[in-house]
């Protein structure tokens, strides 16, 4: 089963960065792509992340998303043109000779353009988000986020929703097939699934509140929460962390210095 | 150290007692064993021994609790108690919060006021004694459910508190694993800590015990020695499961042929090879159990038996060979299909529980199956297993030893003649274990075929007529259990 944004031990390039740099990086990329329209440079973008991704030999770990990043990339194009008709008509998407509906649901080139920036910010933030996330371990995010005197109740929430992903696929797992050697057959499909709701998520969430009973007393009794913490294996700024602070700094002045001197690149 | 005294509670909505009355004295060094049935009491005893009734939740509370002489209702809150108490719950998954076993124990040592170097140095020592260091870079869910608890049970070790509170931390480890667990809470033992622990494997903690408690209906049945406590012949049922006399009490209304005679097998595997990706996990399986054999599958954690028997209705399809059900390759029918002939209970019977009623959750697999009839088959699943007098009630509400027998009920009434138990007496004491048993030996006399994984070797020494032991995804024995008991 494919672990969905769970922390990959590894000694890459991104692994050995502070999560601060790291934070810094998610937000140039995010604050970039969305004032950016233009597509050739949001295409640039996505591959500029591929190859950190590459550098740090986690670009595999992305791939495994592009599935899901493709299937809403497809929606994005598909609710812009339903929604959001501009510029040159392309076609129809009911077909002319159809009797009373034809010729109605024009597909623009506006709308596709739209749906394509859409769909290439939704990859940029997804990246490096995914960056971010599988590079970092919750104990650096725990310190880091602490000495921005963020409230640890609020890291621990933020940690816990994460690490619990693959518990809970897992656990679906397990509750689906013990469905199914009962004889259920919930159907394939969006109704199949719609069926399968009930049998599968009641055991699913009952177990679920449960086990974060567990969770909730053993945060207190381990004594997280008591905000007396030794400082201790803290990552500290090196080398890559300079370098990477360093191109930041030159992307987000290039690109302030290219709306003003060169829009065409960006819009 | 820990002292409860005349403690009565009843849980918020709840009508009966959780405990009632109960006075316990925790010594300084001591090592107290607590079990008895599902439902006695047992983890709400740990729950008030740790302050954590007294503070986090409601209910009708009467008694004192006092830790070191002081009331835990005076300590400031959980994390006051916790730099005396450490507790290990019985869910070692929902005790890992962080993505590696290193960081795990790491956070939980940041938090005690240590110096760095103390720190590094008890981390260390940690991982030693508790034999993680070979697994310091696993993430929970790639571990194992007896290295799972490790991790639960070093992370609580590294707080070096004094008292220890242990709820059922074996429940789903095999032999070996349970031995590490044992092994590791008698060195604490040495070394002076104070232990209480809910536990249902008496035999393999006989060693560490000092004083044996067995608890029924919220209050203490019996306390002392365990030799003396062990005299009473009832308390002893509890304590240890009795299985003998199972298989002699064998009377057949059905005629059964001998194993291995069957014109057509129940369950016919023909070198069956089974991997995970790219992780092997059956090797060469080639078996045959005749209709109306009583099989034990037996072997560590990880030797391959669940994935073995989820190959019978076709939950997993074989990577090579076949695995043939009543006369028919399973890789010619559907899931659906296969549990007419195949019911499966599967370890933790939470998995499958999700109706309003216990006859509800009955229905639920006659509905699927388009079986008809349907009042008259859940009385009868019902009275075989006991539970008649919990038709209307809501499924969790029931003990841990009844939500087994609901789960067997559930797939006995889709009449399988195939019935495929994982590990069914997890979590039980001695009398809900042998009743488990019985339920599944009158079914075999009926003519159904059983096969039971379990990690208790008295089960198929008792119960079973035929032994399978498992090892790393390959049959490394295959005997009657008779021949096995003799030897």
């Amino acid at each position: 089963m494919a672990e969905i944004l769970q922390y990959v031990h590894k000694d890459g390039f991104f692994h050995r960065l502070t999560p601060f740099t790291k934070i810094l990086f998610i937000v140039v990329a995010a604050v970039m792509c969305v004032i950016a329209t233009g597509i050739p440079f949001l295409l640039v973008m996505v591959a500029v992340l591929l190859l950190v991704a590459y550098i740090s030999h986690l670009h595999r770990k992305l791939i495994q998303q592009l599935r899901l990043v493709l299937v809403m990339s497809v929606v994005f194009v598909v609710i812009t043109v339903l929604t959001m008709p501009n510029g040159t008509t392309l076609g129809t998407l009911i077909p002319q000779g159809v009797p009373v509906i034809g010729g109605s649901i024009p597909v623009t080139d506006g709308a596709i353009v739209i749906g394509l920036v859409l769909a290439l910010r939704f990859m940029v933030l997804i990246f490096a988000f995914q960056l971010f996330l599988i590079s970092t371990q919750p104990r650096d995010l725990v310190h880091a986020l602490d000495r921005l005197h963020m409230p640890v109740d609020y890291i621990l929430m933020f940690i816990i929703a994460l690490r619990f992903i693959p518990t809970l696929q897992i656990e679906g797992q397990r509750i689906h097939e013990a469905q199914l050697a009962r004889g259920y057959n919930p159907g394939t499909g969006l109704l199949g699934k719609v069926r399968s709701v009930q049998p599968i998520v009641v055991p699913l969430v009952s177990n679920a509140l449960l086990r974060s009973t567990v969770l909730g007393l053993t945060i207190d009794m381990r004594g997280y929460r008591t905000g007396t913490r030794t400082r201790v294996r803290e990552r500290r700024f090196c080398t890559g962390d300079y370098i990477l602070m360093g191109c930041l700094a030159i992307a987000a002045a290039g690109f302030t210095g290219i709306i003003f001197f060169a829009p065409g690149l960006v819009f | 150290m820990i002292e409860l005294s005349e403690v009565s509670y009843t849980y918020p909505h709840a009508v009966q007692e959780a405990l009632h009355r109960l006075s316990l004295v925790l010594e300084k060094g001591r090592c107290i064993m607590v079990t008895g049935p599902s439902g006695a009491g047992k983890t709400t005893l740990c729950l008030a021994a740790c302050g954590i009734l007294s503070h986090e939740y409601g209910g009708k509370k009467a008694g004192i609790v006092t830790i070191n002489g002081k009331n835990v209702a005076d300590y400031t809150g959980l994390s006051d108690i916790a730099r005396t108490i450490g507790i290990v719950f019985d869910d070692a998954e929902a005790q890992m919060i962080f993505t590696t076993v290193e960081e795990e124990i790491l956070s939980a040592l940041e938090y005690r006021g240590l110096s760095p170097d103390e720190i590094e140095r008890r981390l260390a020592a940690i991982m030693e004694v508790t034999y993680l260091s070979t697994l310091k870079d696993r993430s929970p869910h790639n571990l194992s459910g007896g290295q799972k608890q490790r991790v639960a049970l070093a992370a609580t070790i590294a707080l070096g508190n004094d008292v220890l509170i242990l709820d059922e931390p074996t429940a789903e480890l095999d032999e070996h694993a349970t031995r590490r667990i044992v092994s590791i809470l008698a060195n604490l033992r040495q070394q002076g800590k104070t232990l209480l622990i809910v536990e249902h494997k008496y035999d393999h903690f006989r060693e560490i015990v000092d004083t044996l408690v067995v608890m029924e209906h919220g209050t203490i049945a019996a306390i002392g020695a365990p030799d003396e406590v062990l005299k009473d012949e009832r308390i002893k049922k509890i304590v240890i499961p009795d299985f003998s006399g199972i298989r002699n009490g064998r009377s057949l209304t059905v005629q059964v042929a001998p194993a291995g005679t069957a014109a057509v097998p129940a369950i016919d595997i023909r070198h069956l090879s089974y991997s995970y990706g790219d992780v092997p996990a059956l090797h060469d399986v080639t078996i045959s159990i005749g209709a109306g054999e009583f099989v034990a599958i037996i072997g560590e954690n990880g030797s391959g038996k669940t994935t073995l028997v989820r190959q019978f209705n076709r939950l997993l399809t074989p990577t090579t060979g076949d695995v043939i059900v009543n006369g028919r390759n399973t890789r010619d029918c559907t899931i659906a299909e296969l549990a007419r002939d195949v019911g499966l209970v599967f370890q933790n019977p939470d998995h499958m529980f999700f109706a309003d009623t216990v006859r509800d959750e009955i229905v639920f697999g006659l509905v699927n199956l388009g079986i008809d009839n349907k009042d008259a088959i859940i009385d009868r699943a019902l009275e075989e297993a006991g539970l008649l007098h919990t038709k209307t009630l809501y499924p969790r509400w029931l003990s841990r030893g009844e939500r087994q027998r609901l789960a067997i009920a559930c797939v006995v009434a889709m009449q399988p003649n195939i019935i495929v138990l994982d590990e069914p007496t997890t979590g039980l004491d001695g009398d809900e274990a042998r009743l488990v048993m019985e339920i599944l030996k009158k079914h075999q006399q009926k003519g159904h075929t059983v096969v039971v994984i379990t990690h208790n070797r008295d089960i198929a020494r008792y119960c079973a007529d035929r032994i399978i032991t498992m090892d790393e995804g390959c049959v490394v024995s295959d005997t009657r259990a008779q021949e096995q008991a003799d030897g």
